[in-house]
Parts: structure tokens; C-alpha cells; sequence
């Protein structure tokens, strides 16, 4: 299961069957950002698409007959109606349709009806409806998908269709397990349930039944059972520049870097497309460094090497070898432009500091040690208003019921450092959305004996550090899940021809309502390597940062009333 | 889409590092040296900002730079283990059966209509009368008007009939309507349509008039267009489209030559002697002129009139990037070709290791044929089937395939000539094993 090789799949199948010629390819505000994340324009070039044109553009019409156009758009109805339109008067010769999800016969009916000029070809659904940001990992870019702790309605629909869309795309006949506890997860799944029952015919003749191997598993779990993890600072590479310098659809923006070069304004960081990336998106801060120094070294030496250089043979050479050399440097210029600007947020704001003391709340238990360290750091200047809230939310959620809790004190701490407003609501908000109450695991329960052995065990491996402690809560899960021992009661089945119980399942796709995090990307990564034949998929409503976090918990909180915070009387 | 990097194609002597275009290498050269000196200070800068973070972050010692690099651009992929699973394409459903069921039921009523009107049309623009009287009876025979008496508004605008509104006839169904709801047809456009070979003429800028053109109601003025806009996109093969197919079918050539080239090259680095550095040479030759083919006919593309800003502009700007993008990744940047005495280092390396293999053999055949000797005694030792070199068929068919060699080599045809060259080692390790045998 790689979800990128999947939608690249897709995609090359639309350019190639549309035959040679010159193409145009027309999508929507979603497939625009679906197809940009697995190929580059390049690359797409090579494919003889040499236009890109949204539907829902109002530039004015051309006669451009002499091309041939690959739509590829979400079925919505807002879509189709603007396709009628492009068929109606069509600007290019020929027309290849491509809906990224289950289209309706009527719709088909109407387009049949508006193509008077006979220049449809090809009409397909094709399962590529979702954001493949790595092989093992999807989005739909939700951010607050719950609104008042509840779904909204399109989104639910929008994750739904999409949960279906991978099933399908990676051809995996699955049956759905959810979290019990929560609601959310419930409607979900039986959304899931619903859209696969009616797509029965479908999933029967083009992914026939193998009982030789474990039914897969789609599991739906809620961000509110693991509040944590979002909150938590990063030191492997993709997580850290996502915490820090925040990626979208795998662009990273620097152009608020003080005399960041013209180029580097965004950049792009794709594991598709940039090998050093590719190679070190979980590498630890300290290891990227080291990289980046030895391949500047490289750099300088073969730069040197050139200097000397002076007849014409030489400089044919140099020239020679140059498209490597280009590639080499401007993937080192690109990759010390980031580096450089996460090592410049570390010391501006006490990063290490913070990380440390964030990791010492979410894994261990000294509450008087903690608060102690948690007040010292909230008078420290240097550490951003953002980061201070989010100790204080972290020390909310590990002492929620600890009889010396002092939370009403932190908040008063963070007023009296200028926090604005919105970050201590952000506070309360997160205990009203992921305190005790709302969880079913036991989130901290985690600090047996024998646990903290294992983890100072690892720690005399070098693999792991003060700043690598915590674990999220997803890799219990999803260990248990391996092991078959995932408990039915908290996460019931549903559908499928094939219960799940006592099986061990292969194939895993988890879905986090709420949002996944990088950090729990780079844990089922670590699951794949750890566990031969098994394959996991993790997806989320997006991928969080602890910014995107607080946005997500302020919409899922958004007028609901206060009822396990109302002791916190001054926010 | 990572249109980061990709916004303009740079072409050039460039530097690697500001993009600069120097014109020529030794201008770059110069400029790399007095570089950057910047590039120094970012290591530096960076260095010690690493030394610090790592002596936290990393428990581990700084001695094996070496091995953190090549653990970085040597891509052995073990930690995707997924690799191994190759995924298909996912499951898709056409319907494209379905929409040309309906559309063809649809447009088979309007097919009929339109071939009819069609029909018409041809009768009344061949042998048109100019003179008006015989004109309005050539097209009344053609197409009864409708008997207008009884009518008392425009069926089409509902307006009433009367001295200003007068009735008039769409001369191809007969129907009654008004002036104002009528639609001219060019009575040369109408040639064109009923007669694809006829000379298109361009959009006329003069008004149509009755006197110009064919009255026509609205229903069949959009039949009739309808019709000629699929003929026009029909036969809408323009400078572009053909520019455009002969830069393809170029590109099309290229690429076997360059999988071509680069096996030949492996060939050379590996001292074979398959190849020799003229091929590879005249290959790398011919990959060229076609990469100044497809430059000059991109070019060409780009070069093409269209207004700035617009879906042609940008179709033929993309063009030429894609274009430019294809030379510089594939067709500029082969491999280079080792010199004579990389060649002759490594053909007498092989020679050699050959040599000595050969030497082996010897030995051992040697060596069998001793103990034979001393298990049957020694006159049970051998007759002598020694055959005179000259004559022998072997050499002959040899020096038929070098003949062949030749050819092919002149005639550019590298498969054979690899194929070829195979038959000739296998022939002459033949003839080798037979001298050796003869020899024992
Ligand atoms: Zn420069
Ligand atoms: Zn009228
Ligand atoms: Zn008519």
C-alpha cells in the first residue's frame, strides 16, 4: 500500500489514455492540490500537458480545438454544473472525464445531454481523493472538522468519500473498526460502512475476496483521545520544519526570512521529488546538520577542484558534469536555507528548553518538579507566547486531577506575560476537548515500572533521547491492533463479510477525525519496519501542528458550554 | 506542480549557485572562484550552530563524517521495505458506454434533421439564379413555404404580423417569421459547408443580407452552425499542430538512441570490444542533431503569434519549456565518453584477466589429458586430426561477419552490430577450443 504510487497511478492513467497530442488538464481548487502533491510541473510537462486550467476560472473562451483536455475534478455538484457549461460551448477538441469519486447515472445523463458536439471520449471514476503527502500517509486538509463537537456535515461527507476513495485505490476490500467513545468516529464509520455496502458490485469485480489472507482493517480513531501528541515540539526533520515553519500541501514558505534568495521564497519538500529529503525526513535535527555539513564539504571540495582548472578540455568538463552539480547544489542551497532557519528559531526561542520540559509533562510524573521548571520557564522571555501556552495546556492535561493542580495560577502567569487572549482560551479549550473525560485510553497511565525501564534502555541505544521520550498513543494502539489484542468492546466492528476477531490483521489503514501529526507518521513508519507483512496507512482530516492544533480544538469547541473547566475562573 | 524552481528555463554557462548567466566557461570558472564568498560563511555559521544542537540532541561522537554522508546520497533504500510490494492501479469504473448511449439517441434525431436540412441546403446554393424573381422560385422549389394566411404572429417572437412586421420564410424548413427573428446564413459559407473542397473564405466583414445570404429561422441556423463548427474542428490542423508532431516524432527518435548510447557507452567502460569509440561517437553525434532539431522546431513553437497572456501564448511558452527541459535532462546531459587510453587501459585489463583464463584452461586440459594417459597407457594417446588453419570454415564465416560488422556499423544499425559482434566471439571462441583441442 503506497498511497503516492497510487495516485501517480491515477494520474499517468488519464495522461496516457488520451493518446499523444497536446493536453490540457482542468481541475478543481481539491485535484489541483491532490495532483501537485505527487508530481512535479516537470514532470507533468513530460506527459505532454502543457496547460493547467481551473474549472471554475472565468477567463474568457478560446478556441483552442487543436488540444486535447483531461478534466479531472471532485463530483460535486457545483463541478458538474460548471463541466455543462465547458460542453456546452467546449474550447478544446476532445474531452477526457475524470471524477475523482462515485459520479450518479443522472449526472451522467445530463452530460451526455449538453455534449452536442460529440468531444467527450472518455467518462471514468477514477479513486485518486485525497492528498498523498508521503507512501504511508494521507490527508484531506480539514482543518476543524468538528464544529461544536460534532461533524460538519460536508466534511463528514468529504471524509467519507475519501476513506472510500483510498480503500478502492489501493484495492483493499476493508472492514471498518472505530472508537467507541466517540461520536464522531461512530458516524464516520457508518458512513464508510454505507458508501462501501452501495459500491458493493464495484469492490466484488475488480477486488476479488482472499481469505488466505487477514481481512484489512480500516480503523477510525478521534484526536480527542490523544490531545497530546499535536502539542508536542519536533526534532525529526519533516515534523520539526512542519512544527516550525508549518508545510502546506508540501510547500514550505520562508519568505519571511530575513535575505532568503528570490528562489527559496517556497520551497517544496517532497519525498517524491527531492531524494535528500526523502532520505532524512526522519532524521533527527542533529543528524540533518551533520548531513548537510558533509555534503557542503563535498560541495566546496568539487567546487575547488574546478578552480584550478584552466584549459578548455577542463571547463568542457566542468560544464560536462554540470547538471549533477546543479542538482546537487541547489538541493543543498534549498536544504541549508531550512535548516538554517530552524536552527535560528531553536536559539531565538529557548527551543530546547521548552522541548525538554514538554517531554518530561507528557512521559513522567513529578508534579511539584514540573511546576516548578514550568513556572521558571514562563518568565523567561525568549520563549514565545505560543510555546508557554502550550506547557501550561500540556501541564492542564497531565495534572488535570492532581490535588496540587495549579492551573488558574499558570493561566494568571501567562497574563502577566502578555499572552494574548486567544491562547488562554486555547488552554481551556483543549481540557474541554481532550481532559479526561473525553478519552478512552488511559493517557498517562503509561508510566509503569516497566515501562520507563524500556525507555532508559533505549536511551543507552543512542536511538533515543531526553527530547525523543514521548510516544503517541497510536503506537499502543495500533501494536495492540497488530497483535489481534485490540479490544472489540472499545473498538466494535462494522460491516464486512468477515469479522476481524482473533485475526491478526496485515493491512492497516487509520484514520485519525481531528488530524494526524508527523510525529505519528514517523511512528508508523517505524511500525512498517518493525513488523514484516505489515502495512500500515495512516490519514487524518489534515496533519497538525500545534498552530493548525489549537485551530482545530477552537472550532470543535466552538459553542460548546464550559462543563469540566468551569473551575477556571479567570479565562 | 513544484513550480518553485521551475519558473523560467535557464539555459547557459549558469552558476550553480546564483544562476547567474556567465556566456562563456571560463568567465563562470573565474566567477566561482572569486564566489560566493558568502557560501564559507554559511558553513561556518551552520557548523556552529550544529556542533551545539548535536552535543544535545545526539548522544553519539562526530568522528564519522564520511559515514553520515554516504548514508545520505547513497539511496539503498532498506528502510522501505514496501518497495518490494509494487502497487497496481486502483479500481476504476467507466461509463463511457452509458453517455454515448444516451448522447447517440439524442443526437441521432438531430442527425437526421440535419442531414435533411443539409440535402436542402445543397439544391438551393448549386445553380442559384442571381436575379432576385428567379432566385425566390429556384428556393420555393426547393423548399415549399408554408401557407401564411391564417397566421397572425411571428410563431417565433409572438409579435403581430402587419405592414412594418411583414412575414418572411426560412428557406430551409418553410416556416413563417419575422424579420427581426431571422438569421443569415453567408451564401458562401453554405458552398463551404455542403462542399468541404470548395476554398474556405474567411469571415466575411461585410454585412449578410437577403441579398448575400440565406434567410434562415433560428432552429436551423444552429443546426446548420453546429454543423460547421465540427467540420472546422475537424480539419483545424494548423502550423502549430504539425510543428508540434514533427518535434514529437524527433523526440520519439531520440530516446532509443540515448538508451542506445548509454549501453554502448557501458559497453566501452567495460572493455568490450563490441563498440568502438567512433560508434559511440557518431551515436552521440546523431543524438545531438536531433536535440538541435527538436530546439529549433520549439523554438519555432514558441515564436508563433499569440496574443500575450493567453491560453495559446502560454500553451506555446509550455511547450518550449518542456521542450528545453526534455534536451537538457536527457539528450545534453549523456554520459561522457571515456578516452582511447581509458579504453585501451581497461581492454588490456580484460585482456589480460582473458589471458590468464585461457593460460588456466590450458593447464587443466593439460593436466586431464596426462592422467588419461596414464589410466589407458601411453598408446592409447591420440590420432592427429590437425586441420590446416587456413582452410578452416570457421575462419571463413568470420570473416563473413566482419563483412557484415561493417555494414551495419556504416548503416548506423548498433543492434545488429552488437548481435553480430556476439557471433564473433562465439566463433572465435570456437575456433580457440578447436585449436586447443587439436593441439592436445
Ligand atoms: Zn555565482
Ligand atoms: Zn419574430
Ligand atoms: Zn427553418
Amino acid at each position: 500500500m503506497n498511497v503516492v504510487q497510487a495516485v501517480k497511478l491515477y494520474i499517468t492513467k488519464m495522461t496516457e489514455e488520451s493518446g499523444p497530442g497536446m493536453k490540457v488538464i482542468l481541475m478543481d481548487k481539491e485535484t489541483t492540490s491532490i495532483v501537485s502533491m505527487v508530481f512535479s510541473q516537470s514532470e507533468i510537462l513530460q506527459k505532454e500537458v502543457y496547460l493547467f486550467e481551473r474549472i471554475d476560472s472565468h477567463s474568457k473562451w478560446d478556441n483552442m480545438k487543436h488540444m486535447k483536455c483531461i478534466v479531472f475534478i471532485r463530483p460535486t455538484p457545483e463541478n458538474i454544473s460548471l463541466l455543462l457549461r465547458e460542453l456546452r460551448y467546449p474550447k478544446y477538441g476532445v474531452y477526457f472525464i475524470y471524477f475523482s469519486n462515485v459520479i450518479s447515472k443522472a449526472d451522467i445523463k445530463t452530460l451526455a445531454e449538453c455534449d452536442e458536439q460529440e468531444t467527450v471520449r472518455e467518462v471514468q471514476e477514477v479513486f485518486a481523493d485525497y492528498l498523498a503527502v508521503d507512501r504511508h500517509l494521507f490527508s484531506f486538509n480539514i482543518v476543524g472538522c468538528l464544529q461544536g463537537r460534532s461533524w460538519n456535515a460536508q466534511h463528514l461527507q468529504r471524509c467519507a468519500q475519501g476513506l472510500l476513495a483510498l480503500l478502492l485505490s489501493v484495492k483493499r476490500r476493508a472492514v471498518v473498526r472505530y472508537e467507541a467513545a466517540s461520536e464522531p468516529c461512530a458516524r464516520l464509520a457508518e458512513r464508510v460502512r454505507d458508501l462501501l455496502r452501495r459500491e458493493a458490485v464495484l469492490i466484488d469485480n475488480n477486488i476479488p475476496f482472499n481469505g488466505e489472507i487477514p481481512t484489512p482493517q480500516l480503523l477510525i480513531v478521534d484526536r480527542r483521545d490523544d490531545p497530546v501528541t499535536p502539542l508536542l515540539s519536533q526534532w525529526t526533520y519533516q515534523a520539526m520544519v512542519h512544527e516550525l515553519l508549518t508545510i502546506n500541501n508540501n510547500r514550505v514558505s520562508l519568505a519571511h526570512v530575513p535575505e532568503v534568495p528570490k528562489d527559496m521564497k517556497e520551497v517544496v519538500l517532497s519525498s517524491e521529488q527531492d531524494e535528500f529529503y526523502a532520505k532524512n525526513l526522519y532524521s533527527n535535527f542533529g543528524e540533518i546538520g551533520q548531513t548537510m555539513k558533509s555534503l557542503m564539504d563535498e560541495f566546496q571540495k568539487k567546487a575547488k577542484s574546478q578552480q584550478k582548472v584552466e584549459s578548455i578540455a577542463d571547463m568542457k568538463n566542468f560544464v560536462e558534469t554540470y547538471p549533477l552539480f546543479k542538482k546537487m547544489s541547489g538541493t543543498v542551497t534549498k536544504h541549508v536555507t531550512v535548516v538554517g532557519e530552524l536552527s535560528a528559531c531553536v536559539s531565538r526561542h529557548n527551543l530546547l528548553e521548552v522541548s525538554e520540559l514538554e517531554q518530561e509533562i507528557s512521559s513522567q510524573s513529578d508534579h511539584s518538579k514540573h511546576l516548578q521548571r514550568l513556572k521558571n520557564l514562563l518568565t523567561n522571555e525568549a520563549v514565545r507566547q505560543h510555546d508557554a501556552a502550550k506547557l501550561v495546556a500540556l501541564y492542564a492535561l497531565r495534572y488535570e486531577k492532581h490535588a496540587s493542580n495549579a492551573l488558574p495560577a499558570l493561566i494568571e502567569a501567562l497574563k502577566t506575560r502578555g499572552a494574548p487572549e486567544h491562547l488562554l482560551k486555547s488552554v481551556v479549550n483543549l481540557l474541554e476537548y481532550g481532559g479526561a473525560h473525553a478519552r478512552q485510553s488511559d493517557l498517562f497511565g503509561l508510566q509503569d515500572a516497566v515501562k520507563i525501564t524500556k525507555r532508559l534502555f533505549k536511551g543507552l541505544n543512542g536511538v533515543e533521547n531526553i527530547y525523543t521520550q514521548h510516544t503517541p498513543l497510536l503506537k499502543d494502539t495500533l501494536e495492540d491492533l497488530i497483535k489481534g489484542k485490540l479490544r472489540e468492546n472499545l473498538y466494535p466492528t462494522l460491516g464486512g463479510e468477515d469479522g476481524p476477531y482473533g485475526r491478526r490483521p496485515q493491512d492497516i489503514i487509520v484514520f485519525i477525525v481531528g488530524g494526524a501529526t508527523y510525529e505519528e507518521a514517523l511512528c508508523v513508519h517505524q511500525i512498517n519496519q518493525a513488523y514484516p507483512g505489515v502495512r500500515v496507512v495512516l490519514g487524518g482530516t489534515a496533519i497538525h501542528n500545534s498552530t493548525s492544533f489549537f485551530e482545530e480544538v477552537k472550532s470543535a469547541m466552538q459553542g460548546v458550554h464550559r462543563t469540566h473547566t468551569r473551575h477556571i475562573r479567570n479565562v | 506542480m513544484a513550480t518553485a524552481n521551475d519558473d523560467e528555463i535557464l539555459e547557459g554557462f549558469l552558476c550553480p549557485i546564483c544562476k547567474a548567466d556567465l556566456k562563456s566557461a571560463s568567465q563562470l570558472t573565474s566567477h566561482f572562484e572569486s564566489l560566493h564568498s558568502e557560501e564559507q560563511d554559511v558553513l561556518r555559521s551552520l557548523k556552529e550552530i550544529f556542533g551545539k544542537a548535536k552535543k544535545i540532541i545526539l548522544n553519539n561522537d562526530d568522528s564519522d563524517l564520511k559515514e553520515t554522508f554516504d548514508r545520505a546520497l547513497k539511496f539503498s533504500y532498506q528502510e522501505h521495505r514496501w518497495l518490494d510490494e509494487e502497487q497496481v492501479i486502483g479500481v476504476s469504473r467507466s461509463s463511457t458506454d452509458y453517455l454515448k448511449a444516451v448522447r447517440s439517441a439524442r443526437l441521432e434525431r438531430y442527425a437526421t434533421e440535419t442531414n435533411k436540412l443539409l440535402i436542402r441546403l445543397d439544391k438551393l446554393v448549386c445553380n442559384m439564379p442571381a436575379e432576385p424573381n428567379q432566385r425566390k422560385q429556384h428556393e420555393q422549389e426547393v423548399v415549399p413555404w408554408l401557407d401564411g394566411s391564417s397566421v397572425k404572429l411571428c410563431p417565433n417572437c409572438a409579435k403581430a404580423f402587419n405592414l412594418t412586421r411583414r412575414k418572411h420564410h426560412c428557406r430551409l424548413c418553410g416556416s413563417i417569421l419575422c424579420h427581426d427573428c431571422s438569421t443569415f446564413l453567408d451564401i458562401n459559407v453554405a458552398r463551404a459547408i455542403v462542399d468541404p473542397s470548395a476554398p474556405r473564405t474567411s469571415q466575411p466583414d461585410h454585412e449578410i443580407t437577403e441579398k448575400n445570404g440565406l434567410r434562415l429561422c433560428e432552429h436551423c441556423f444552429n443546426l446548420i452552425e453546429l454543423r460547421k463548427q465540427v467540420q472546422e474542428s475537424r480539419n483545424a490542423k494548423t502550423v502549430l499542430v504539425t510543428a508540434y508532431e514533427q518535434m514529437r516524432s524527433l523526440m520519439d527518435q531520440a530516446r532509443p538512441d540515448v538508451a542506445m548510447y548509454e549501453k554502448m557507452c557501458q559497453s566501452l567502460f567495460d572493455g568490450e570490444t563490441t563498440y568502438n569509440l567512433t560508434d559511440v561517437n557518431k551515436m552521440r553525434g546523431r543524438i545531438g542533431k536531433l536535440a538541435e532539431g527538436i530546439d529549433l522546431l520549439s523554438k519555432q513553437i514558441a515564436a508563433f503569434p499569440a496574443e500575450p497572456g493567453t491560453r495559446q501564448a502560454r500553451l506555446q511558452t509550455a511547450i518550449r519549456h518542456a521542450a528545453a527541459h526534455y534536451i537538457k535532462e536527457d539528450l545534453i546531459s549523456l554520459r561522457k565518453l571515456p578516452t582511447e587510453a581509458q579504453i585501451e587501459e581497461v581492454r588490456q585489463q580484460r585482456y589480460e584477466r582473458a589471458e590468464k583464463q585461457i593460460q588456466m584452461e590450458r593447464e587443466r586440459m593439460e593436466r586431464q589429458r596426462q592422467r588419461k594417459e596414464e589410466i589407458a597407457g601411453p598408446s592409447a594417446s591420440r590420432v592427429d586430426t590437425r586441420q590446416d588453419d587456413e582452410d578452416s570454415p570457421l575462419l571463413e564465416q568470420m570473416n563473413i561477419i566482419r563483412e557484415y560488422i561493417k555494414e551495419a556499423r556504416r548503416d548506423m544499425k548498433y543492434e545488429e552490430v552488437a548481435i553480430l559482434e556476439a557471433n564473433l566471439k562465439e566463433l572465435k571462441k570456437e575456433y580457440h577450443l578447436q585449436k586447443l583441442s587439436n593441439k592436445s
